[in-house]
C-alpha cells in the first residue's frame, strides 16, 4: 500500500452559506411566522368575542376571582363606597348586561383593572391617592368603557397570546427579544383602547355630575411629577401618558361642552 | 421626561444595545474564524506529507523503533451572533450552519497541534488516530456558562527504525 500525503478538503463539512444569507432568511421567516400567529390568534379573540355575548361572559364569570388576588377585608368602608359609586355610575350605562363587582387589591402601586364577568379590580394604592370622588369616579368611568367595548376580554387574549410566546420563547436564547417586540406593538393596540375607554368614562361622569371638572386632577398630579419615579413607570407601560392623557380629555371636555367647572364631591372615608 | 423621550430610550435600549452586541460579535467573530482558518491552512501545508493514519495495526512491514501517545487538544468558543443564529435556527429546526466552522475549525486545530507535537518530539507518523469531543459548558442552565466544545485529537506516533522504510 502506498501513502499519498493529501491535504484536507474543504468545503464539505461547512456549509457556504454566508452567516448573514442565514440570520436573514431566519429573522424574516420567523418574523412572518410570529406575525402570522399574533394576526390568527386576535383574529380568534374576535371570533370568540362574536360567538360569546357580554351577558354570557358576565353568566359565566359570576364569581370568578384571580387566585392571586389580595383582597382587603369585605367590611371596609372604602370596599362599600367603591362599589355604591359603581353602581351609580353603571345606572348611567342603561343596558349594561353586567353586574359589577368590586374588589381592593392591597398593592401600594395605584391601578385599576377590568376583568371578565363585571369584576372591577382597584388598588389600594390607588385609592390612597384620589382626593376627591370626580377622581375616582372617572377612574370607575373608564374601566366601564373597557367593559362596554369588552376590551377586558381581549387584553386577556392578549395576555394569553404573550404568555404563549414566552413558553414557546423560553426554550432558545431569543426570548427576550421576542417578548420585547409583542409588548411594543400590543401597547400600541391597548393605547387606543385606552383613549376609547377614557371617551366613554368622561361621558359617564359628566351624566353623573352635571359636569367634568376634577375628573382628570389625579393626571395631573402625577404629570407634575409629586408622584414617585417608580409608580410613574409602571403605570406609562400601561397607560397613556398622564400629560397626554389630560389634553385628551380637555380636548374632548372642549368638544362636548362639558361645563368644566362645578362642585366636586368629597370621598366618604 | 417627556412620552416621547422615554419611548425612543426604551426602544434604544429593548433593541439598539442588542444590535450593537450582535453587530459587534459579527465583526469579532468572522475577524476570528478568518484569521483561525488561514492559520490552520498554512500550518497544514508545512505539515503537508506527514502521514496521520487511522489504522489501529500496524502494517508488518513496518519497523518502529520508537512509539509514544501524541495528543492535541483545543476549547472553542463561538460568538454572540452565532450563538444567537443558532437560538433562532433551534426554534425551526434544521442544519445549524453557523456551528459547522466551529467544529470543523476544532478538528483540524487539534489535529494539527497533535501532528505537531509528534513532529517536534522526531516522529515520523502518527497511526490509530482517534478523536473526542466534549461539551464544555452549557450556554443555558444558570445561563452564565460559556457554550464551548473541546476536541481532543490523540493517536500513537511512531519512529521508524530507518530512513527507507519512512516512504513506506
Amino acid at each position: 500500500m502506498k501513502f499519498v500525503p493529501k491535504q484536507p478538503r474543504e468545503g464539505i463539512n461547512v456549509s457556504d452559506t454566508h452567516p448573514l444569507v442565514e440570520a436573514g432568511t431566519l429573522v424574516v421567516g420567523l418574523t412572518a411566522i410570529f406575525v402570522a400567529i399574533v394576526l390568527a390568534l386576535i383574529f380568534l379573540i374576535e371570533i370568540a368575542l362574536y360567538f360569546v355575548p357580554a351577558e354570557k361572559e358576565a353568566e359565566l364569570f359570576r364569581d370568578w376571582l384571580p387566585d392571586d388576588l389580595a383582597t382587603i377585608s369585605p367590611g371596609d368602608e372604602r370596599l362599600q363606597q367603591t362599589q355604591l359609586l359603581v353602581d351609580r355610575l353603571a345606572f348611567h350605562w342603561g343596558d349594561s348586561p353586567y353586574e359589577f363587582r368590586v374588589e381592593i387589591d392591597d398593592s401600594e402601586m395605584a391601578n385599576a383593572m377590568a376583568l371578565p364577568g363585571g369584576l372591577i379590580i382597584v388598588t389600594q394604592g390607588l385609592l390612597d391617592q384620589v382626593e376627591s370622588e370626580n377622581e375616582l369616579a372617572f377612574v370607575l368611568g373608564h374601566e366601564l368603557g373597557h367593559y362596554r367595548n369588552r376590551d377586558h376580554v381581549r387584553a386577556l387574549g392578549r395576555g394569553m397570546v404573550l404568555s404563549l410566546f414566552f413558553a414557546v420563547a423560553t426554550g432558545s436564547d431569543v426570548a427576550g427579544l421576542g417578548l420585547k417586540v409583542s409588548d411594543l406593538a400590543l401597547r400600541g393596540f391597548s393605547r387606543k383602547q385606552e383613549s376609547r375607554a377614557d371617551e366613554f368614562g368622561l361621558a359617564i361622569v359628566y351624566t353623573h355630575y352635571g359636569h367634568v371638572n376634577e375628573a382628570w386632577r389625579l393626571f395631573e398630579r402625577w404629570d407634575d411629577g409629586d408622584d414617585s419615579f417608580l409608580d410613574l413607570v409602571t403605570y406609562v407601560s400601561t397607560h397613556p401618558q398622564a400629560g397626554d392623557r389630560v389634553g385628551e380629555l380637555k380636548e374632548m371636555a372642549l368638544r362636548e361642552s362639558w361645563p368644566v367647572e362645578g362642585p366636586t364631591t368629597d370621598l366618604k372615608w | 421626561m417627556d412620552g416621547e423621550m422615554f419611548d425612543r430610550l426604551g426602544l434604544l435600549v429593548n433593541f439598539g444595545l442588542p444590535l450593537l452586541l450582535l453587530m459587534l460579535a459579527y465583526f469579532a467573530g468572522n475577524m476570528i474564524e478568518k484569521a483561525h482558518f488561514r492559520s490552520i491552512r498554512r500550518r497544514e501545508a508545512e505539515n503537508h506529507g506527514f502521514p496521520v493514519v487511522s489504522f489501529d495495526t500496524m502494517p508488518d512491514d513496518w519497523k518502529v523503533s520508537e512509539s509514544t501517545m501524541v495528543a492535541g487538544n483545543i476549547v472553542v468558543s463561538l460568538d454572540y451572533f452565532k450563538r444567537v443564529i443558532a437560538g433562532l435556527r433551534s426554534l425551526v429546526g434544521g442544519r445549524i450552519k453557523t456551528y459547522e466552522p466551529l467544529l470543523e475549525r476544532a478538528r483540524r486545530e487539534a489535529f494539527l497541534r497533535m501532528t505537531e507535537s509528534a513532529r517536534k518530539q522526531g516522529y515520523d507518523a502518527i497511526f490509530n488516530v482517534r478523536l473526542e469531543t466534549s461539551r464544555l459548558a452549557n450556554s443555558r442552565g444558570d445561563g452564565k456558562g460559556t457554550a464551548g466544545v473541546e476536541m481532543l485529537a490523540f493517536g500513537t506516533a511512531v519512529k521508524f527504525a530507518s530512513r527507507f522504510s519512512r516512504t513506506l
